[in-house]
C-alpha cells in the first residue's frame, strides 16, 4: 500500500530525512519510533503530500501521495481543529470534502460518534473541549472518509486512558478492515496492544525493521543471580538459560533468587533509536 | 466538476460559519463609519460647498482598508490553529481551498460597502447613484483588491500582534493618503503626488467617480485596482498552495 524509498528532505543545513525507506501492506500497522528529529513527522507530511522530498519515491497504492489524496487519512500530531466549530461540524466538512453525501454521511458520523465516544461532546464547539476530547475529536476527522492509508502521527500524545483505549480499538478495527497504518509513538506499549510491526528511526532513516519478537530476539536478555550473602551477579547475555545453568553450576555459595529478563520494547527503543551521544 | 462544485459550497458554507461565529470585528467596521459620517457630514458639507460625497466615501473606504483585517485574521486563524494543513490533504484542490477560504470574505467586504453607501443615501443624504451597475463595479473591484492585499499580509506576518499593527498602522496611512479623511485637494503639497501610490486614492477615486456617474474616470481607476490587486492576489496565492510547512513565515 505504501511504499517509501530512499527519500531524503532537508530544511536550510537540517537533514531531516536520509535515505528514509519504508514499506507498509494493507491491514498492517507500523509502528514508527524514534526520539525527536529522527525524521518521523516528515516523513508523514511527505506521505501526506504536504511537502515533496529532495529524492526518493514514495507511493501509495501505485500512485503520487499528491494523486492519492483521497486515500489517506491524516491524524497530525498538533491539533488542528477549528475551535469555534463542534466536532459534528467537522465531521460534515472532512466527510463532505472526501465525497460522503447526506445518508452516507450521517450514517459514518454516527459509526466514529459511536466508536470514539463522542456523543457527549459531539455538539460542542471543540474550543470548550478537552484535551482528551479533541485528540478524539482529531482522530475521528482523519477516519471519517475511510481512508485506505492511516497516518497517525503521535495520536494519544497526552491523552487520557480512556481516549488511549477507544484510539487504539478503532485503529485495530481499520487495520483489521484492510486499512495500512503508520502510527508513530513514543509510547511503545501502545504498540504492542496494537500488535504492530516496528520501524525504528534514527537521524532520519529506518535503521530497523521487524516484528517485536524478530528485532527482541537480537538483543540480549539479562540473569541475575542472588546469593545467601546477599551479594548478586548480574549477566547481559544472547542465551539467558545457557548463562543460568552455568552460573548455577559455578555457585560456591547458596543461591537464594534468580531472576532471567528478557529484553522489553523500551531496550530495543534505548538500543537503537536514541543517539549514541 | 459537479464534485469539485460540491467541494467548493462545503467550504464556502464552512468558511461562513467561522464568519458568523466572529461577527465582531465585522459590525465594528460598519458601525464606526456609520458614526464618522454623521459627525463629520457638516464639516465636509460646509469645507465642500456642500457635497456629501466625500462625508460618506472618505469613512466609507477608509473602514473598507480597515476590514483588511479581517481577511487577515481569517487566514491566520488557519494557521494559528493549523487547519489549513489539514485541507490541503483532502480531496479539495487548491483553487476550491481559496475559492472557499475568500469568496466569505470577499462577499462581507462588498455587504460593508453597500450597507454603508445605503445608510450614506439614507441618513446622510448622498444622492442616489445614476448607475448602480457601475456602483456595483466599483464595490467589487474594491473588495477584490482589499481581499488579494489582505490575503497577501497575512502570509507574510508571524503573530495577529504583526497583522494588528499592519492593518492599523496601514490602514490608516492608506486612506489618510489616498484621500478619506482630507480630499486630496485639500492636503499638504508634499501629499499630492505621493497620494497616487496609495490603493485608497485609487479605490475612493473609484467609488466617488461611479457615485457621480463618470463612467471613463470609474473605469480608469478600476484598472488600477485590479492591477494592485492582481500583484498581491498572486503572491497570496503563491505563498498559500504553499501552506505552513515548518517556516515561521507561511
Amino acid at each position: 500500500m505504501l511504499e517509501a524509498a530512499e527519500v531524503t528532505k532537508s530544511y536550510g543545513e537540517v537533514r531531516a530525512l536520509n535515505g528514509f525507506s519504508l514499506t507498509v501492506d494493507a491491514g498492517e500497522i507500523v509502528g514508527l519510533v524514534g526520539h525527536n528529529g529522527a525524521g518521523k513527522s516528515t516523513f508523514v507530511e511527505i506521505v501526506s503530500g504536504l511537502i515533496r522530498p529532495d529524492a526518493g519515491t514514495v507511493t501509495i497504492g501505485g500512485r503520487d501521495p499528491a494523486r492519492a489524496r483521497s486515500d489517506v487519512g491524516v491524524c497530525p500530531q498538533h491539533i488542528s481543529l477549528y475551535r469555534p466549530v463542534t466536532v459534528r461540524e467537522h465531521l460534515r466538512l472532512f466527510g463532505g470534502l472526501a465525497g460522503l453525501r447526506r445518508a452516507a454521511l450521517r450514517q459514518e458520523i454516527d459509526r466514529l460518534v459511536t466508536a470514539l465516544r463522542l456523543g457527549e461532546f459531539c455538539d460542542r464547539p471543540v474550543g470548550v473541549l478537552s484535551g482528551g476530547q479533541q485528540r478524539r475529536a482529531q482522530a475521528a476527522v482523519a477516519l471519517i472518509h475511510r481512508p485506505v492509508l492511516l497516518l497517525m502521527d503521535e495520536p494519544t500524545a497526552g491523552a487520557d486512558p480512556e481516549t488511549r483505549q477507544a484510539l487504539l480499538e478503532v485503529i485495530r478495527d481499520r487495520a483489521g478492515e484492510g486499512a495500512a497504518v503508520v502510527y508513530t509513538t513514543h509510547y511503545l506499549p501502545e504498540l504492542t496492544e496494537l500488535d504492530a510491526t516496528l520501524a525504528v528511526a534514527r537521524a532520519g532513516r529506518v535503521i530497523a525493521r521487524g516484528t517485536s519478537v524478530e528485532l527482541l530476539d537480537k538483543l540480549p536478555g539479562e540473569v541475575r543471580v542472588t546469593f545467601a550473602d546477599e551479594k548478586e551477579v548480574c549477566v547481559s547475555t544472547d542465551d539467558p538459560t545457557g548463562t543460568l545453568v552455568d552460573l548455577l553450576a559455578r555457585a560456591d555459595r547458596p543461591v537464594t533468587a534468580v531472576d532471567v529478563r528478557k529484553p522489553s520494547l523500551d531496550d530495543l527503543y534505548r538500543s537503537l533509536a536514541v543517539d549514541d551521544d | 466538476m459537479t464534485d469539485a462544485l460540491l467541494r467548493t459550497g462545503v467550504l464556502i458554507k464552512h468558511n461562513i460559519v467561522l464568519r458568523l461565529r466572529d461577527p465582531g470585528q465585522l459590525i465594528s467596521y460598519m458601525v464606526v463609519p456609520m458614526v464618522l459620517m454623521l459627525v463629520f457630514k457638516p464639516l465636509y458639507v460646509k469645507a465642500l460647498d456642500g457635497s456629501t460625497l466625500e462625508a460618506v466615501t472618505g469613512p466609507l473606504v477608509m473602514f473598507s482598508v480597515f476590514a483588511l483585517a479581517i481577511v487577515g485574521n481569517s487566514i491566520l486563524l488557519e494557521r494559528e490553529w493549523r487547519t489549513w494543513d489539514r485541507l490541503r490533504v483532502t480531496r479539495a484542490t487548491r483553487t476550491e481551498l481559496l475559492l472557499g477560504k475568500t469568496v466569505p470574505v470577499f462577499v462581507a467586504l462588498v455587504l460593508q460597502q453597500l450597507v454603508l453607501l445605503l445608510y450614506g443615501c439614507l441618513i446622510i443624504g448622498l444622492p442616489v447613484p445614476g448607475s448602480l451597475l457601475y456602483i456595483a463595479l466599483a464595490i467589487m473591484v474594491w473588495g477584490f483588491t482589499l481581499l488579494a492585499i489582505g490575503s497577501a499580509l497575512a502570509t507574510v506576518v508571524r503573530s495577529r500582534g504583526d497583522l494588528h499593527l499592519a492593518t492599523d498602522l496601514g490602514s490608516i496611512i492608506v486612506s489618510s493618503l489616498g484621500g478619506a479623511v482630507v480630499p486630496v485637494s485639500l492636503m499638504p503639497s508634499w501629499a499630492v503626488p505621493v497620494a497616487h501610490f496609495s490603493p485608497g486614492y485609487w479605490g475612493l477615486t473609484m467609488i466617488q467617480s461611479a457615485v457621480r456617474g463618470d463612467v471613463g474616470e470609474t473605469l480608469r481607476c478600476a484598472w488600477v485596482c485590479l492591477a494592485i490587486g492582481a500583484v498581491f492576489g498572486v503572491f497570496a496565492v503563491h505563498r498559500l498552495s504553499r501552506g505552513w510547512g515548518r517556516s515561521r513565515l507561511l
